[in-house]
């Protein structure tokens, strides 16, 4: 009888918690993430989509997001903004208002993601914004937005100082300076190579459409810089430096693009991209990476069939900050909860991007993370960390408070 | 400033080729059926495409898939007359525009389907550099100029030296006189398609192979290449010649002389301007 009595017990027991974990497992957090899939923009958002949908899955099979006796399960949907204000606007507010989305990941790019950080404060909802560069996305206070990738001219101060250090003082900038954020990058590089007599001899334009480059180098050339410094999407990024070469431009050339190996070399020849120095924030290469870098290189290339692009762990790293933030708040329901959380949350130990605290946290008072910056070249086929770019994250961090 | 001119010329030379051979396959169309073929850029992607595809996932030389997309591209022509523009050569013009602009939808689709979102660039190995004093001629972009100079000037010769051409300009001159004079005129409209359309494949595959094919690239094409029909003046051989190497000539110096952030729009400016003073454009008849 005795026995009788324990063996009911303990299929109670076993009841209660199959129960309780089937509870569980019925919980879902359904994040969002609306980026550029299609377009020009594709290069860098694709990359973020995929490396949110691979964040998911990785968290999912750890157990989920742990929220008191809870554990969410999450699920993606992702919209295609391509990289359009219109676009993003419409996709955000069908995340929000049809799909009931609170949290909103992803964002690669500037014009698309101001749209919608003109309007975010106004919901219920939190947004995490990647490789969107342009300074005034952290510049609003808006207390429910957060950034991963610093700003543009924070990155730019640093290449600036670079340059300078290599004694060229008469540079050549061919870009897409109709883009508030590669203007911005420009400006502080002018403002530093300045500083030790360097100018800035010509701003040529290129669109994200164009492909041929030739008339703005042959322009260039004939003004004899000491060196070119490209600012614009890896695109046509690529066919400057290709076209660069053909026009028998041999002069040091700078960039800002953040593209990846592949995405070069499908483009330009090896060749053609020797000794061409990419100066961004440090991320992802296979050098400079640690060893959460190593392995989301490996994960993604085995998932996606392709190399992740450097500024994909932007996205992937929104994702396990939220997981912190909402495991710190404890709650999923409370989106300013969690946007506080987000605040004042340390740099999780998943992340991939090589992050600067700001008093210990990952994300200033602005909402702004901060990475380290660094010289990357081309050498024999791939990118090669050469050196960190000395960047003070707390002195640009006030300096981003005192702007509106 | 002398080596700059010459530079840029030579730079916008290699463009120019490109819109010479998809304006002549607009005004082959256009001057001989009267139909305004927006299709036409997308369809010459498609043959970039091809070109890509043989050359990467069939490891065929670029040399080898060339002829293959070309013929492919008249196979296509004749498709696209039969399928599409036929069953619409004698109702309203309309019926006929509706129906380019449907193509334009369908192939760009296509495209995308086949080939996704991303550009494609046809590697062909050609990186050489040749120098003359101070200018600089790519390897790549010389053979571009060439391969235009040869398929305009065959084409020219079709035109003008053998029967069949000589029955295409006389369908363009005078349809009734041309049936009057035993001309097929059953067969002219496939001739024309199939000619156009493997011009167009030519362009494509430059364009894939100096630059890059995406989805879009096709129909700002198509745009150039009928500013320059009308730059040129419409349905003249001679003036889609002119007007697309004035076009791409206008750009690239205008882009190094003026400004690069107003490079279409200065173009497009001086084919306003050219049209003011001859509205029948550069080479066309007066009405």
């Amino acid at each position: 009888m005795p026995n009788h009595k324990f063996t009911r017990a303990c299929a109670a027991l076993a009841m209660t918690l199959v129960a309780g974990a089937s509870l569980a497992a019925e919980k879902k957090l359904t994040v969002g993430v609306a980026d550029a899939l299609t377009g020009g923009g594709a290069v860098y958002g694709l990359p973020q989509a995929n490396a949110v949908k691979m964040a998911a899955e990785e968290i999912n099979a750890a157990g989920g997001i742990k929220v008191g006796p809870d554990v969410y399960k999450i699920d993606v949907i992702a919209y295609d903004d391509k990289a359009n204000p219109t676009e993003a606007t419409n996709a955000v507010r069908k995340l929000i208002d049809r799909d009931g989305v609170k949290y909103i990941l992803g964002f690669c790019c500037s014009g698309s993601t101001s749209a919608v950080a003109s309007f975010i404060g106004n919901e219920k909802a939190v947004m995490l914004v990647g490789n969107a560069a342009e300074r005034s996305i952290t510049t609003k206070k808006i207390p429910n937005l957060v950034r991963t990738r610093p700003p543009a001219d924070y990155t730019g101060q640093a290449a600036g100082t670079f340059i300078a250090r290599k004694g060229q003082k008469r540079i050549a900038v061919l870009g897409a300076l109709d883009v508030g954020f590669y203007a911005q990058y420009v400006d502080s590089v002018e403002r530093e190579i300045k500083k030790t007599g360097g100018e800035i001899i010509a701003r040529e334009v290129f669109s994200l459409k164009d492909r041929d480059m030739t008339p703005q180098l042959t322009k260039i050339r004939g003004l004899n810089p000491d060196a070119i410094l490209v600012v614009g999407y890896v695109e046509p990024a690529a066919f400057v430096y290709r076209q660069a070469v053909e026009l028998g431009m041999n002069i040091p050339r700078y960039g800002f693009t953040s593209g990846s190996e592949e995405q070069f070399l499908r483009v330009t020849t090896s060749e053609q991209m020797e000794g061409v120095w990419d100066l961004r924030p440090t991320e992802l290469t296979l050098l400079s990476a640690s060893k959460n870098g190593i392995a989301y290189h490996a994960n993604y290339t085995k998932k996606y069939n392709a190399s992740p692009s450097p500024s994909s762990p932007y996205a992937y790293d929104q994702l396990y900050a939220l997981k912190a933030a909402i495991e710190a708040a404890g709650t999923v329901d409370n989106t300013e909860a969690v946007a506080k959380a987000l605040r004042n949350l340390a740099v999780p130990p998943q992340v991939v991007m090589q992050y600067q605290p700001v008093d210990g946290k990952m994300f200033d008072v602005n909402g702004q993370a901060y990475t380290s910056n660094g010289a990357f070249q081309w050498q024999k086929g791939k990118w090669v960390f050469v050196e960190d770019l000395p960047s003070d994250s707390k002195a640009y961090s006030q300096f981003l408070s005192t702007l509106n | 400033m002398l080596i700059e001119i010459l530079q840029q010329t030579i730079n916008g030379l290699a463009i120019g080729g490109v819109y010479v051979l998809i304006a002549l396959g607009l005004t082959t169309v256009f001057g001989i059926l009267g139909i305004a073929h927006f299709a036409h850029g997308s369809i010459s992607m498609s043959g970039g495409y091809l070109t890509y595809f043989l050359v990467t996932a069939q490891g065929m030389p670029v040399l080898a898939a060339i002829p293959v997309a070309l013929a492919s591209g008249i196979l296509l022509g004749l498709l696209v007359e039969m399928l599409a523009y036929r069953p619409v050569r004698n109702a309203n013009h309309i019926n006929a525009f509706i129906v380019a602009l449907g193509l334009t939808m369908m192939v760009e689709g296509l495209n995308l389907q086949l080939f996704g979102h991303e550009q494609v660039v046809i590697p062909t190995g050609l990186s050489r550099v040749f120098r003359l004093g101070g200018i600089t001629v790519p390897e790549l972009r010389l053979y571009v100029i060439v391969a235009a100079i040869v398929l305009v000037i065959a084409m020219m010769i079709f035109v003008e030296r053998t029967k069949t051409g000589q029955a295409i300009r006389a369908v363009a001159e005078n349809r009734d006189a041309a049936i009057l004079m035993g001309v097929n005129v059953r067969t002219i409209p496939l001739i024309v398609f199939g000619m156009s359309t493997a011009l167009g494949v030519a362009a494509g595959i430059m364009v894939g192979a100096l630059f890059a094919i995406a989805p879009g690239i096709g129909e700002g094409l198509v745009v150039k290449g009928f500013a320059v029909l009308i730059l040129g003046g419409l349905g003249s051989f001679p003036g889609a010649i002119l007007g697309g190497t004035v076009l791409g000539i206008t750009e690239s110096i205008a882009a190094g002389f003026i400004s690069s952030a107003y490079k279409d729009v200065i173009a497009f400016v001086v084919m306003i301007l050219v049209l003011l003073i001859r509205p029948q454009g550069l080479l066309g008849r007066a009405p």
